[in-house]
């Protein structure tokens, strides 16, 4: 991966990615975080706009994780009506 | 919307390596530039929102409670297969990567990616961020600088590892890809919140119409 940005400028021609394409896409990650959405983008560096990338996956993984946990428990003690209710329930929503 | 057949089973191994194959810039929906052979989406930047709507998280919703009370209503045998909470996550990941409905790389990853197996045996391996902490370039013995990687290039690696199949992605396509799987990231986190205080008794039906995260 280390290689990836030069072994573009280099051949040139075919597989070029323009600095202005990598900002844009880098400002549109940043306002996806909720951390850095406030912070005006010429102030927030690329790299931390991937750190923050970086754990804030990590942050959802882990709700994810949990919420499982939760569901696994809540699923298996509830009885099959009131899981029912709550399929109707989000049907009719 | 794929069966709830081909979601619980998994696959096959596939030949067909998704990292290295681009299928994508014929058959995709999406209009696509080719740049020799990578591809760059023309308008991906609006098709992440998808993630947000409603109706998009009622049928993930509809569709991950369906398969988890079918997942776990199964007996099985607890030598071979992993935890509950574990088969939970795997399900609910891979209904929403058939939600992605096969535009995104990460989606293809995780539909193509065996269950769980119950490694009790098995060291656990320790995510790579364990390995050693970003410090940039302060940490210099004896006056001589470490040569390190610039530091947009160590978080794009780890970038990389996070989103499902994207370790040789290009820089472009890999943030493309991080922008969608947030997304749904936070809808599947939306949807399963929601399901949970519903079946915890609690929840008011407003619960389940796209709640804010904390």
């Amino acid at each position: 991966m280390s290689s990836r940005r030069s072994r573009s400028r280099q051949s040139g021609v075919s597989t070029e990615i323009t600095d202005a394409q990598i900002t844009d896409l880098v400002s549109k990650l940043q306002q996806l975080i909720p951390e850095l959405r406030a912070r005006r983008s010429d102030k927030v560096s690329a790299a931390k706009v991937l750190q923050e990338t970086c754990n804030y996956i990590k942050n959802l993984h882990r709700e994810v994780d949990d919420l499982s946990d939760r569901l696994s428990e809540l699923l298996a003690n509830t009885d099959s009506n009131s899981a029912q209710a709550a399929i109707i329930r989000s049907l009719l929503m | 919307m794929a069966s709830l057949e081909s979601i619980i089973n998994a696959p096959e191994p596939s030949t067909n390596n998704p990292e290295t194959t681009s299928p994508d810039a014929d058959s995709n929906p999406n209009k696509r530039r080719k740049i020799g052979h990578r591809t760059v989406a023309a308008d991906a930047s609006l098709n992440h929102l998808h993630w947000t709507s409603q109706s998009e998280q009622q049928i993930y919703s509809t569709n991950l409670l369906r398969t988890l009370r079918h997942v776990l209503r199964r007996n099985p045998s607890p030598s071979t297969t992993a935890s509950k909470p574990r088969q939970v996550r795997y399900a609910a990941d891979r209904v929403l990567a058939a939600a992605a409905k096969g535009r995104t790389r990460w989606s293809r990853a995780i539909l193509s990616s065996p269950p769980p197996f119950n490694n009790r045996r098995m060291l656990h391996k320790k995510a790579p961020a364990a390995r050693k902490k970003v410090t940039g370039l302060r940490s210099m013995r004896n006056g001589t600088e470490k040569k390190k990687l610039p530091a947009v290039e160590r978080k794009t690696r780890v970038l990389s590892r996070l989103v499902p199949g994207c370790r040789k992605l290009s820089f472009p396509n890999l943030l493309e890809e991080a922008t969608d799987y947030i997304s749904a990231l936070e809808m599947q986190v939306r949807a399963m919140t929601a399901l949970a205080e519903l079946l915890a008794g609690g929840g008011s039906p407003s619960g389940l119409a796209g709640e804010s995260l904390s």
